[in-house]
């Protein structure tokens, strides 16, 4: 079943550089089947099928029936919601840190 | 993995005055206020939370969050080095990955009988299992 929270899906999707390179692969084609895919891989058909399937689960990536065939597409939705919590979280600890270093430097001007 | 933010500052006071510059809030937020002690509140905005640790000048850590987020636990790692101090900072939520069992706790037991709610899951998991 997918993660409640997309944003570990995410992360542990990606963590594997085999999905990542897939993933890539499938954002510079826009779409494309697991054998299409396997060609440009050192990794087996039944692999890529494998890998896809997780892609899927975090939300990656979708498939659509096209005749006999599966296609693949990504789906970038969840990993900018990652994203964006990161840089926004990230964004407000600079803030902070900053902050303190006034703090600490009018501290020292005054001692 | 765990989600989770990382940011350093240098500084050249001691991890002594950077402890005791954490307890003016100002750095925190407008309208912020934290007692640095264990069980101490945290409050930055519409934020609330609570110490787990405070271990003067090296460690604090707390866990805060606003009323429509997850919460969020902070670690504040002072250490002393040959170049000044190092405040680390890291932004985690470490409940996620609890909050992600409890709900495929709750679809389990719907589906071994629609006992519905996850405050029944304690209860039920034992008897799920024999099931």
């Amino acid at each position: 079943m997918p993660a409640a929270d997309p944003a570990d899906a995410v992360f542990s999707a990606l963590a594997d550089g085999t999905r990542r390179d897939l993933f890539a692969l499938l954002g510079r084609h826009g779409e494309a089947s697991a054998t299409d895919l396997a060609r440009e891989l050192p990794v087996s058909r039944q692999a890529v099928q494998k890998h896809l399937g997780l892609l899927a689960d975090a939300g990656l990536v979708a498939a659509r029936r096209s005749g006999r065939e599966v296609l693949y597409h990504p789906t970038p939705g969840p990993m900018s919601e990652a994203l964006e919590w990161m840089a926004a979280v990230g964004h407000q600890w600079d803030d902070r840190l900053a902050a303190l270093e006034r703090q600490l430097a009018s501290r020292r001007t005054s001692a | 993995m765990n989600k989770a933010v990382e940011r350093e500052l240098l500084v050249p006071d001691t991890p002594e005055e950077v402890w005791d510059s954490l307890a003016e809030p100002t750095w925190l937020g407008e309208d912020a206020s934290i007692e640095l002690e264990p069980a101490g509140e945290v409050r930055a905005g519409e934020r609330s939370g609570f110490v787990e640790e405070a271990d003067e000048p090296s460690r604090l850590v707390f866990w805060w969050g606003a009323p429509d987020e997850e919460a969020s636990r902070v670690e504040l790692d002072i250490e002393e080095t040959d170049e000044g101090t190092i405040v680390r900072v890291t932004e985690s939520r470490p409940l996620e990955i609890l909050s992600v069992r409890g709900r495929e706790l709750a679809v389990e037991l719907d589906l071994a009988g629609g006992q519905g709610p996850v405050a029944s899951a304690a209860a039920g998991g034992a008897a799920l299992v024999m099931a």
